[in-house]
């Protein structure tokens, strides 16, 4: 895969998961306790042999930051391999205009610099793991244009709202790309992951440019379906598309369940992520815990059924936590319960003893939020 | 190394032999403890915690699994410019080859190790005691005290006190007088095997060593007898809190149990004082819907769908449903098959329990060490 580098796209304009939005982009959201959403699409590129990497972001960089680093934690070579940051040079007033076009066409030259003839770009908000070299050699064989992975899936009605979905020729080749409007249940969903030449990427955007200052790459490439070779990829492995809250609420539950999460983590496709050094997790007197996902470092006094537990979170005796994601550092004080509860990082419930939420709108309590 | 002019060295080449097959094929110092670490963690996070930035590890007893892990010391954030952890074990020299033939006997074969890195102070530390200390302390004591020597000291009960080093001291805590193993014990500090000495003096004293065909060139039964013979000034550095030379299968476990107690003075919880170790990609451990957890300190990656109550679980450990682990400590990638029992035991790394097998024994007098598979219905006691 010395072939290609690697662009990490951030999400549009139509993605929003309320509350932990407000605080960082998608990207740096933290999934599953131990990740970052990030840590997923990243890990595929490494693991597929990429080892320059570009990461775009819109705006609020600082977690991300400070969680990517030099990238040496993701096992990129640290001589010949990098990774970089960009952002928008400059935003404009109205969100409309910060699409992906416009900040690739800011850093075109830093692009065009770039010494490999291929790119897989993707953006961190699909979930899933897969290896891109596949996605080249397929790309390749099929002499295709550009390649756009995607899964057939049967719950585009609940799920994948908004994302693109597919329609083909007959053979390989995508003659309609179209928003799903959550109308059927099996749909050909767009990952939004593309493989082309670098070339193609340039021309991509810079005609994007001309044709209208609000497409974004998504939108050039259904425009131009019927004058280059556009080619799907199957993929069939599992995915979760982090696109609300409750998107996000959904995944987090389902991954709990063991044979679900052995879809995502395979033994050898390690996802990697910013080791934070926390001690293993301490089951103090009182801990109950059955059908959750732990990470290190938390002490445990109370019961936890079904749900994420972040690191470093600490739940005091008596506290019933159900059904519900704990981001890091969360501390829940004696006798709290939460059924349906996302708690964002470093919150502490202490005073307020009972929070309830559903499955289609759990509550969602602050980051650093004291109640 | 700007910062204190100290070089930290540390002494890895152990087998531990009562720890039987945990120490077969690597040196006790690398032996897996508390659900995450291996033993030398400690000292290593120490030094990083103290603001020591250059580590030097004497290996010797199978040393391939030790060096390789030691030598990245990024993972104790000792990779800065000027920091570093460095492998020294034994090799061939113009005057020939010669394994390390005591604790001295390792630094005399890297004198040039520490000269090159110009250091004013060395400290000598253990690679197989589990401790928190910060050595920045104790070299101002030092230096306050114009020491020729510094160290560090615990008291122990004075019943315990014939299976250690005892240090006498006068009030100023220079010490007067110093015997390895007394039979009749006159005080209760015994030596830690951590010393700080002056770098140029412990060098003459390590040359003249040396060349002394009686000396079983050792800190403990020959330079410090005969600092104190020459009247140098030693000082004794009085250290509190939790300590353990972990010896034999018994007490690895112990020290591991420990770890489940509230009120355990190690606190490997404190984010202060963070002892770093090697990180796998693996999961979040889950706890699936037949499993239960109580009083158990369990590290990332593991499966855990039977019941686990008062153990250490290390990473990418699976408790199949149905089988019970009390009072144990599992290393990393044991499988526990269903319907098996384990209790009080210490199972190796990567062993499989098979299915409704008895290992250990809730009465037994001893800890029983499964490292090898057991077979499905067998009884390993």
């Amino acid at each position: 895969m010395n072939d290609a580098f690697g662009i990490i796209n951030f999400e549009d304009q139509g993605i929003r998961i309320e509350g932990l939005m407000d605080y960082r982009p998608v990207s740096a959201i933290s999934f599953l306790g131990r990740y970052r959403v990030i840590d997923f699409v990243l890990s595929n590129m490494v693991n597929s042999g990429i080892d320059q990497i570009q990461v775009y972001f819109k705006e609020k960089p600082r977690s991300l930051i400070e969680h990517l680093g030099n990238g040496r934690h993701y096992n990129i070579n640290s001589k010949r391999g990098w990774l970089h940051l960009l952002g928008m040079e400059s935003t404009i007033h109205s969100e409309v205009y910060n699409h992906d076009v416009n900040t690739f066409t800011q850093n075109l030259h830093l692009i065009q610099d770039i010494n490999k003839p291929y790119v897989v770009i993707a953006p961190s908000y699909m979930v899933y793991s897969l290896d891109y070299s596949q996605v080249l050699k397929a790309h390749l064989e099929n002499n295709a244009d550009v390649t756009v992975v995607y899964k057939n899936v049967d719950n585009a009605n609940e799920a994948f709202s908004g994302c693109d979905t597919l329609s083909f020729d007959g053979s390989k080749r995508i003659t309609r790309m179209e928003p799903n409007r959550g109308k059927y249940k099996i749909r050909n969903i767009s990952l939004e992951c593309y493989v082309m030449s670098k070339k193609m990427l340039i021309e991509l955007v810079q005609l994007a440019a001309k044709t209208s200052s609000l497409f974004r790459l998504k939108d050039m490439i259904a425009d131009v379906l019927s004058e280059y070779n556009i080619i799907g990829y199957r993929f069939s492995g599992y995915v979760a598309c982090l696109n609300s809250l409750s998107a996000y609420y959904n995944a987090s539950m389902e991954l709990i369940s063991y044979p679900k999460a052995k879809e995502l983590f395979k033994s050898d496709w390690p996802i990697y992520t910013r080791t934070n050094d926390s001690p293993p997790t301490v089951y103090g007197e009182g801990g109950q815990v059955e059908g959750s996902m732990v990470s290190n470092g938390c002490l445990i006094e109370g019961s936890v059924i079904h749900s994420v537990i972040g690191r470093n979170v600490v739940i005091k005796q008596g506290a019933v936590i159900k059904d519900s994601v704990l981001l890091p550092g969360c501390f829940i004080g004696k006798k709290v319960a939460l059924n349906k509860v996302i708690v964002d990082k470093k919150a502490l419930i202490h005073h307020i003893k009972k929070l309830e939420g559903t499955s289609t709108e759990p509550v969602y309590v602050k980051n650093r939020d004291r109640i | 190394m700007v910062r204190n002019n100290m070089v930290a060295m540390i002494l890895a080449g152990g087998r531990g032999t009562r720890l039987l097959e945990l120490t077969n094929k690597v040196a006790k110092p690398a032996v897996y403890y508390g659900g995450k670490y291996r033993i030398i963690d400690f000292p290593l996070s120490n030094c990083a915690n103290s603001g020591i930035d250059v580590v030097g590890v004497l290996t010797q007893y199978e040393s391939i699994l030790l060096n390789s892990y030691v030598a990245l010391g990024s993972r104790w954030g000792l990779d800065a410019n000027d920091s570093g952890v460095y492998v020294l074990p034994p090799r061939e020299k113009s005057e020939g080859f010669g394994l390390y033939r005591g604790t001295a006997d390792a630094i005399t074969q890297n004198i040039d190790f520490v000269d090159q890195m110009e250091a004013q102070y060395v400290l000598i530390l253990s690679g197989d005691h589990i401790y928190k200390m910060d050595y920045e302390l104790m070299l101002r004591f030092h230096r306050e005290n114009n020491a020729d020597a510094t160290i560090a000291v615990l008291e122990v009960p004075m019943r315990e006190a014939k299976r250690f080093g005892i240090m006498e001291c006068d009030e100023s805590s220079r010490i007067i007088a110093f015997e390895e193993k007394p039979p009749k014990p006159k005080s209760n500090l015994a030596s830690m095997g951590i010393y700080i000495f002056n770098w140029p003096m412990l060098k003459k004293a390590l040359l003249e060593d040396a060349k002394n065909h009686y000396s079983s060139h050792d800190f403990g039964k020959n330079i410090i007898p005969n600092y104190l013979n020459s009247e140098k000034k030693l000082y004794a550095y009085r250290f509190k809190g939790y300590w353990k030379d972990v010896g034999t299968i018994d007490s690895l476990w112990e020290a591991n149990m420990d770890l489940l107690k509230n009120d355990n003075q190690l606190d490997i919880q404190d984010p202060d004082w963070k002892i770093y170790t090697e990180d796998n990609a693996s999961t979040p451990h889950f706890v699936g819907a037949n499993g239960s957890v109580l009083r158990s300190l369990i590290n990332q990656g593991s499966l855990i769908d039977g019941k686990v109550t008062g153990s250490v679980l290390f990473s990418n450990v699976t408790i199949k449903e149905g089988a019970t682990v009390s009072d144990s400590v599992l290393m990393p990638g044991v499988v526990v098959e269903s319907g098996a029992k384990v209790t009080r035991a210490i199972v190796a790394e990567r062993v499989r329990i098979g299915a409704n097998a008895r290992v250990g024994h809730a009465n037994s007098e001893e800890i029983i060490l499964a490292a090898k598979n057991v077979k499905d219905g067998e009884k390993y006691e």
